[in-house]
């Protein structure tokens, strides 16, 4: 099956935050308490029951005072992902068929580590420590319906498709690469964006942490390795040298 | 029947019985993390459970890790020439014919055996413990997991070579692990300088 993402074009948001309502409602995930922090942002961060949200961002404007920004923050599917990399329990983080990253709250174990291995901060916790972020509705993809957000999205803003499809799709309104096309194997939600990835807050060049690249390349192996070759070296000393007997004669020899 | 020296106590026997237990599994239960071995998982009761498990073995580990340091730990830190005699004909391990220099309790590969275990004992206790009981700080946790991996790997080489000279490369050194006691004539040609000072208390 070719691979589905999810194009956010954040021109194109409004701001209206249907997609945090909708994918609350169809995941049955509770509200946050909140408190009113002078803004429209709500809540601050992803949370436990809040998969994907809107950033507001306001910054300078030569036209107006300030010009507002709109940055739909989820999980980015990445196809090259550190969560599954660092992951320690079989299944809790899955691939679909559709390329999302799939969770399995039965099968995690509730170790954290998914959070080290995220280059976009987003795996969060439920209380009883299990991972809790957006699966792209896995439930609604495999039954050939879109993802909560995309169905509600009133603009356009976040559109849900073919990942090729959309790439080109973009393309022919002008967006030349997109955020996301191929950074960490190319991620599963692509960003659409009119100015550089920094202005809303996005890392240039997103990557696994470093020392979870290391543990995967070189530790992992190496703690196979290394005990093979401990095992292998013990046979061959074994069969070259010997074990090493030590007589009673000889001491009995030399006492007397 | 030979007349037997007693090199190892009760408290050292049953030390050492629960750390190489507990290291043996610990590291099962670490290979079946590291690359999703369901099987492992499964014997104990799947992976959230294997967690749980790795947790309070772990415990188990570090207090014997540490009743270990006051066995092994001033000897293994007492160096004298017969120290470099003995590295220098790589502790008579790859030729049964060279002489080996007059050693003390412990030879000088197992002092350094020991201090390596110590050092990445120490490394793999102190990971373990932030990994459970931090993790909700992504940087101690980050590092934590590295240092884990990287004495994994270290022990997974000191382990299994100590486990071998340890038996079958050695024979009568199993017995110790055992009773704690080896015969005088083989203690006298293995330990010579330990069996002296034996012998000066026994006079004394």
């Amino acid at each position: 099956m070719a691979r589905m993402g999810i194009l956010v074009s954040p021109e194109l948001c409004i701001g209206c935050r249907a997609c945090q309502v909708a994918c609350k409602s169809w995941n049955q995930l509770p509200g946050d308490k909140t408190i009113n922090r002078g803004g429209f942002e709500n809540p601050p961060d992803l949370t436990p029951h809040l998969y994907n949200r809107i950033h507001y961002l306001e910054v300078p404007s030569e036209k107006d005072a300030t010009r507002w920004l709109f940055l739909n923050q989820r999980c980015m599917h990445c196809d090259d992902a550190g969560c599954m990399k660092i992951c320690p329990a079989p299944g809790a983080l899955y691939r679909t068929k559709e390329g999302a990253v799939g969770t399995n709250k039965d099968k995690c174990i509730g170790c954290k580590l998914c959070a080290v291995g995220c280059p976009f901060n987003v795996p969060r916790y439920d209380e009883k420590d299990k991972i809790s972020k957006c699966h792209l509705c896995f439930d609604r993809i495999a039954n050939g319906l879109q993802p909560a957000c995309t169905k509600t999205c009133p603009t356009g803003a976040l559109k849900y498709g073919d990942r090729d499809g959309l790439i080109a799709a973009a393309g022919k309104v002008g967006y030349g690469k997109l955020y996301g096309q191929s950074d960490l194997g190319g991620l599963g939600a692509l960003y659409a964006f009119k100015d550089a990835p920094k202005l809303y807050g996005m890392n240039e060049k997103p990557a696994i942490p470093e020392t979870v690249v290391f543990w995967h390349k070189v530790l992992k192996p190496l703690s196979f390795i290394g005990l093979g070759g401990v095992v292998a070296a013990s046979l061959v000393h074994y069969v070259a040298f010997g074990p090493h007997k030590i007589k009673e004669e000889e001491e009995v020899r030399k006492d007397g | 029947m030979d007349k037997m020296v007693k090199k190892y106590n009760a408290f050292a026997i049953l030390d050492h019985w629960v750390l190489a237990l507990s290291c043996i599994v610990l590291a099962v239960q670490g290979f079946g993390f590291l690359f999703h071995i369901e099987s492992v998982g499964s014997f104990f009761g799947g992976f959230e459970s294997m967690r749980m498990w790795h947790n309070y073995l772990g415990i188990a580990f570090s207090v014997s890790l540490l009743c270990s340091l006051f066995l092994f730990l001033k000897e293994s830190l007492t160096f004298d020439a017969d120290d470099i005699g003995w590295i220098k004909v790589l502790g008579g391990y790859l030729s049964h014919k060279v002489t080996v220099p007059p050693m003390g309790k412990v030879n000088t590969g197992q002092k350094f055996y020991f201090l390596g275990l110590v050092v990445f004992g120490a490394g793999i206790v102190g990971s373990g413990l932030v990994l459970w009981l931090m993790a909700d700080n992504k940087i101690y946790v980050m590092y934590s997991h590295l240092i884990h991996n990287i004495s994994f790997v270290m022990l997974m080489i000191l382990v299994p070579a100590h486990m071998y000279l340890g038996s079958l490369a050695n024979p009568g050194t199993f017995r110790l692990m055992i009773y704690g006691t080896a015969p005088y004539w083989w203690a006298k040609k293995v330990s010579p300088k330990w069996i002296s000072e034996v012998e000066k208390e026994h006079k004394a």
